[in-house]
């Protein structure tokens, strides 16, 4: 887990983007925005003859081509157009040729260099503006091999924050729920491009609504495997579990932590009624938050922790409603459609994502936290549902079955440039993106 | 009136849960309706045989009752209720946990059983098909168990021998996207729960 970035020679962070991606500063490229051509050169061998060199010279890149085509601001020239010799050529400025790469259309280059010791790698990455012959970023990393694909997450993360003077969201992870080994419903842990899998639980029942808490090292979930539903908190660094069991009788249908992960919002059933309450880090109730003889679930919180998100159906049919903790008010959010559940507050705190129906199916929407008209972000051809913001908010990801089974995608927040995550051969469901990770 | 019909009804019940069925069902003031009853037998699936499960207990009628659809699910079973059970499912609308009128007829022929095996316990549960998010199901679900919980205990059934629990859209009977498929899965469920005596 200890990958130690050393600032590479040179690192320069040019706030100003390269010359023709002003469409990418700020909020999002619309439709039919410019999107950056970049070359991504396999790296170069430096050290060792290995049995892993093959594979990490074009594994590293290939991670680093899946980041940047997953954030749909750059186009990835094709890699059998490249002219020169990865092996052969330099790394550095001044010691390959700029117009092999000008020729194929690359306006930005990456290329790097890798060395193994034992177990343990070394990864040195740049990235070139090939119009101004110059560097832009310069950094090395250290790591074990088979973490390598964290490496070239972490450094698309600063090529976006060269672009866009925000950092990228590839160090992340992504916890769900996945049938895929049977018929039982297990919580996973992948990186976005489903690799370091980790399976959570492993309890031969339903396991459900998983959540990250804000520190990233853990997640939040509700398991039926005590047959009576209930949340537990488990540390994905330590393994530990807690339970969280309600006082009295009912159920745990779903819980969330606070963003100053002191407290967390929770579903309980009893008699039929869910109700949304207020635990502390224990479980013990601190409050009851609403008082509704109807369904309210799906709580989720605003980033500054004061309001929530919520689904009711007080109104005869479930929308999306909000709840001011100081004040005990609530307001509904949403007013078209007859079914929108399970919002999502963004990152920045100006829109909810949510679930809707359209005639016999589902979609995404965003809609501002002052109300006004949804955004519909997916095409109702098929099912999407269960929206999460990655941490910066200019993403969103989902489950959709449009390929058959329900597997993960993500989209741009505008709803652009949408691409699958994952293909487990099961049915995976209930994303929920992590913060950003060390 | 109940109290006869429950003796009634008890004495017939000697053996045979059929028997039961074709003498107790019509007690009821409305007929059953064949609708209620498509509905039931729609739930049966081929590919599900039961067993029933849990503790054969010779001659106890419960021993047809449906197994619990998280134990079935565990043993690899689909969560069908037997055609045998004398228990019989019930269906709700999309995004309703309100009971039909074929829904109560049902209702109050599990409650004629039920007033006719007063040491039976049930677990109630409340299913959903899988459309929409999967926590608001299983709030619906549990709107529709408290329903038939409810109702059952208008009908003079003991409300502290009915237990409820929701699956939400977790255990489907049928996969299919389909709306005969959907309605399958909108249903309320009756599991007889073992381990105390039945009589």
């Amino acid at each position: 887990m200890s990958i130690k970035t050393i600032i590479g020679l040179g690192v320069l962070l040019f706030l100003q983007p390269f010359n023709g991606l002003a469409a990418v500063t700020g909020e999002i490229v619309g439709q039919g925005g410019q999107k950056f051509p970049i070359a991504v050169s396999p790296l170069k061998n430096q050290g060792g003859n290995t049995p892993e060199a093959g594979r990490l010279s074009t594994g590293i890149a290939d991670a680093i081509v899946h980041d940047l085509e997953l954030s749909g601001w750059f186009k990835v020239l094709d890699r059998s157009a490249y002219i020169e010799n990865a092996q052969n050529s330099g790394i550095t400025l001044g010691t390959f040729d700029f117009k092999d790469w000008s020729t194929i259309g690359a306006e930005g280059l990456v290329k790097g260099g890798f060395s193994v010791q034992g177990d343990e790698v070394t990864v040195e990455l740049r990235l070139f503006d090939v119009y101004q012959n110059k560097e832009r970023i310069g950094k090395r990393y250290t790591g074990r091999v088979r973490d390598f694909r964290r490496i070239a997450h972490k450094f698309v993360d600063e090529v976006i924050n060269q672009f866009t003077g925000v950092p990228g969201v590839f160090n992340t992870r992504i916890v769900y729920v996945s049938n895929s080994g049977g018929r039982f419903k297990e919580i996973f842990v992948s990186h976005l491009d489903g690799s370091e899998k980790f399976q959570v639980t492993d309890n031969h029942t339903i396991n459900l609504s998983p959540s990250w808490s804000p520190d990233g090292r853990s997640v939040i979930y509700s398991s039926f495997k005590d047959r009576n539903q209930t949340l537990y908190l488990f540390e994905l660094f330590s393994g530990k579990e807690l339970k969280f069991t309600p006082r009295g009788p009912g159920r745990y249908l779903s819980g969330k932590l606070s963003p100053d992960g002191q407290s967390v919002v929770a579903t309980l059933e009893s008699a039929g009624n869910s109700n949304l309450y207020l635990l502390d880090k224990s479980g013990n109730v601190i409050r009851r938050l609403t008082e509704d003889p109807g369904i309210e679930v799906s709580a989720s919180w605003s980033p500054d922790g004061r309001q929530i998100a919520f689904v009711s159906d007080r109104g005869g049919s479930p929308q999306i409603y909000i709840l001011d903790l100081q004040s005990g008010k609530t307001r509904r959010l949403t007013y078209s459609g007859s079914y929108n559940t399970s919002p999502e507050w963004s990152p920045k705190g100006d829109r909810v994502a949510y679930t809707g129906r359209v005639g016999n199916r589902f979609a995404i929407f965003s809609i501002s936290v002052d109300g006004g008209e949804p955004r519909k972000l997916t095409s109702e051809s098929s099912d999407s549902e269960d929206p999460t913001w990655s941490p910066d908010g200019r993403f969103i990801a989902f489950s959709s079955n449009r390929a058959g089974k329900y597997h993960l995608y993500v989209m741009q927040a505008s709803g652009d440039n949408q691409r699958r995550l994952t293909g487990s051969g099961g049915d995976d469901t209930k994303p929920s993106w992590s913060p950003r990770l060390d | 009136m109940k109290t006869h019909f429950r003796i009634a009804c008890y004495n017939l019940l000697a053996g045979a849960v059929a028997l039961f069925l074709t003498a107790c069902a019509p007690s009821a003031t409305s007929k059953p309706d064949s609708g209620a009853a498509d509905g039931a037998s729609a739930a049966r699936n081929p590919g599900g045989d039961q067993q029933a499960g849990e503790g054969q207990r010779g001659g106890t009628k419960e021993s047809d009752a449906a197994a619990s659809s998280l134990k079935q699910l565990q043993e690899g079973k689909a969560p069908v209720t037997p055609a045998s059970s004398p228990l019989k499912d019930v269906f709700f609308d999309f995004d309703r946990y309100d009971l039909s009128g074929d829904a109560r007829t049902i209702l109050r022929a599990n409650s004629e059983w039920l007033k006719s095996n007063p040491s039976a316990r049930v677990e109630i549960e409340g299913h959903c098909d899988d459309r929409g998010t999967n926590e608001y199901n299983l709030a619906l679900g549990a709107k529709r168990a408290q329903s038939a919980r409810e109702y059952l205990s208008t009908l003079g059934v003991a409300a502290d021998r009915l237990s409820t629990i929701s699956y939400g859209q977790e255990i489907p009977v049928c996969k299919e996207q389909t709306e005969s498929c959907w309605r399958q899965n909108r249903r309320a469920r009756f599991v007889v729960l073992q381990g105390r005596s039945a009589s």
